[in-house]
């Protein structure tokens, strides 16, 4: 839509104004035209000031255009699909279809980043003595090189109780925040809430909206008694625009507690095995949240009756589980150098007849650079419905995510007959699980999941690192596998 | 609703991959054993083979060594009753003693039930299962189901998965 037609600019307005400004804008600009020449039928430019002001002061036709202007202008998001099948024959059954949705920023369009509100919160109990606390201290000074100066950086350490190290500010001097964080000590228990409602406390500090705001989580152990209260807390502030992260060193931590922690902003959860990798994740993340092009980034399952997504898993730029259950799906930021991709299991009900099936795919995002907050964007994924559908190969890529990921799905099975102690169907399932990665040509992780098959079957359970490895190897597969190809 | 072929279980159709044994479900790209293009070709009559009659099964527990070249894998393996050799079948879930999986058996027309290694009374003695591609045993293709005795240095082909094969000659 060009300015000369867009009603806001005719009256040189926000598309946020209020109709007071509107009002005032359009009295001050027919001012500007004498008595003799206010004739909308023969003179363009007053009919077209007079058309704008009669429908952006009216809320009902100013909605309509404000949803039509979101559809015409250049979108800020380019959103791409791809599906394992685009028809599908008449069927008595349902039908199951992959679809792999690519969001992305615009070319030309990656610049104007917001500045980073960063919090590491660092567990300092008694286990995280030695090389864990030490590799977590020069991997925190080491960040400090990845920030610049706009960016903001607060350190808070928690056992019993929380302590902030770093208050909420701009990085003055590198020296200071390694000396602040050298004295940090192990000792006490586990108690995550209380790190975590002082992070937040700390980044609160500062205007939330003028940052791209995010919370590093880095523990080694199970928080005790307080779950509910981590979850809720999580949920709420990812509201307010704060994501989290949560990295678990070391196999004693509860790998399903921040999976659950981090699904409401759509962060991501990760598992440090060596110490030593700890510089590496928290280098990697923050290199990712330095260049984010849009924040907030949701789905809102607004399907028909006929449709039911299954399962949802993030691809890029990091693989994770995507959580279902709530209102709108959370797809968390959107980094400006690499997309988005994600996989949808869709199940479509029985198609009688010959019919064009519209998968709407509603997105809602804040784009900092735009002026954007909660602004929707659509898309739509067409199946048709033909009594003879043309059987076509889904895409390779496609069939190579569902691989993997069924792969990461079937060790997630594993450990729920093992919790449900069906011993017996976890080693069958376990070996089952070896034999695929055997064939996907994984050979590390099928050793470990065929030792642990072993273990299942001798000491009737698995090995805490091995039902991690497994989890996070499997789960790192489906990040390997490459994405939608652009045109570009 | 479609069935897997490999453990039966029943998924909506349209899937890709069994949900339960991770087995691919397009028709089109099934996997039987690959029919490999050496199996034409007509190779020198091998010796006659033991006379069934005159295997005894033995009870003595033997130790062989697999040599893999080609994945330089190497392994010892107790032949007590009888040691399988194949590809693991995620359908029955049975693990041969010897799984080629790992050597690309499936690719180099290894069958999931392909031979079998046997202690006789007339010493180790291999079995082709009827393997579609084959068995050849030191440049001889063996014909199926018949028993061939085995010599430590002995080079045997499952397929196109080349195995040495080493143990004390007692």
């Amino acid at each position: 839509m060009t300015g000369e037609f867009n009603y806001y600019k005719i009256l040189g307005v926000d598309p946020q104004a209020t109709t007071d400004t509107i009002r005032q804008a359009f009295a001050e600009l027919r001012a500007g035209f004498p008595q003799e020449m206010r004739d909308a039928a023969v003179n363009p430019a007053y009919r077209r000031l007079l058309n704008a002001y009669e429908v952006l002061n009216n809320p009902e036709r100013r909605a309509t255009y404000d949803s039509l202007l979101v559809e015409t202008a250049l979108p800020a998001l380019s959103i791409d699909s791809l599906s394992s099948r685009d028809q599908i024959g008449l069927t008595e059954s349902v039908q199951r279809i992959y679809l792999l949705v690519d969001v992305r920023a615009p070319e030309q369009e990656v610049k104007a980043v917001l500045p980073l509100n960063l919090c590491l919160v660092i567990d300092r109990s008694t286990s995280m003595q030695g090389t864990r606390l030490s590799c977590v201290k020069s991997a925190v000074e080491l960040i400090a090189d990845r920030l610049t100066a706009e960016d903001i950086i607060s350190v808070v350490t928690f056992s019993d109780r929380a302590e902030v190290v770093l208050p909420a500010a701009h990085l003055d001097s590198k020296a200071h925040l390694a000396g602040q964080v050298r004295r940090i000590e192990a000792s006490g228990g586990t108690e995550i809430y209380q790190g975590l409602s002082a992070a937040v406390k700390e980044m609160r500090k500062l205007p939330l909206k003028e940052y791209t705001n995010h919370l590093i989580l880095l523990t080694d152990g199970h928080t005790y008694g307080d779950v509910d209260e981590c979850l809720q807390l999580a949920q709420q502030v990812s509201r307010q625009g704060i994501g989290f992260s949560a990295f678990g060193i070391g196999s004693e931590w509860n790998d399903e507690f921040l999976d659950r922690l981090v699904a409401s902003s759509g962060g991501q959860s990760g598992f440090i095995e060596s110490p030593t990798q700890i510089v590496d994740f928290l280098q990697q993340r923050i290199t990712g949240l330095g260049a984010i092009y849009a924040q907030n980034l949701r789905l809102l399952p607004d399907f028909p009756k006929s449709i039911r997504v299954q399962y949802g898993f993030k691809i890029v730029p990091f693989a994770q589980p995507l959580d279902l259950d709530n209102s709108t799906i959370q797809l968390g930021d959107l980094e400006g150098r690499s997309p988005l991709s994600f996989l949808l299991e869709v199940d479509i009900e029985q198609q009688p007849v010959e019919t064009r099936i519209n998968i709407p795919l509603l997105f809602t995002a804040d784009i900092p650079s735009q002026g954007m907050q909660e602004r929707t964007f659509r898309h739509h994924h067409r199946i048709y419905v033909l009594a003879d559908a043309a059987k076509v190969e889904p895409p390779p890529s496609l069939v190579k995510a569902v691989r993997m990921l069924n792969m990461y799905r079937m060790n997630e099975k594993v450990w729920e007959e093992v919790e449900a102690g069906r011993l017996d169907v976890a080693a069958t399932r376990m070996r089952r699980l070896t034999t695929r990665l055997l064939e996907a040509g994984e050979t590390q992780l099928a050793h470990e999941a065929q030792s642990e098959m072993g273990r299942l079957a001798q000491a009737g359970t698995m090995s805490l690192e091995g039902r991690k490895r497994l989890k996070y190897g499997t789960r790192a597969l489906v990040n390997q596998t490459i994405t939608l190809d652009h045109d570009d | 609703m479609i069935k897997c072929s490999d453990c039966g279980a029943s998924q909506p159709e349209g899937t890709l991959f069994c949900s339960e044994c991770g087995g691919f479900l397009l028709e089109s790209t099934k996997k039987t054993t690959t029919v490999l293009p050496f199996s034409q070709f007509a190779e020198r009559p091998p010796p006659p083979p033991l006379a069934g009659t005159e295997l005894e099964p033995s009870s003595e527990v033997r130790r062989l060594i697999f040599v893999i070249p080609a994945s330089r894998r190497r392994f010892t393996l107790e032949l007590d009753k009888e040691i399988r050799v194949g590809r693991a079948d995620p359908k029955s879930d049975v693990v041969p003693e010897l799984d080629l999986t790992q050597d690309n058996g499936l690719e180099k027309g290894v069958s999931r039930f392909h031979a079998t290694i046997m202690a006789s009374s007339r010493g180790i003695v291999l079995i082709d299962l009827g393997s579609t591609n084959g068995t050849v045993l030191n440049s001889y293709r063996l014909p199926a189901k018949q028993p061939y005795p085995l010599q430590s240095g002995d080079e045997v082909r499952f397929g196109d998965v080349l195995v040495h094969l080493f143990f004390n000659n007692t």
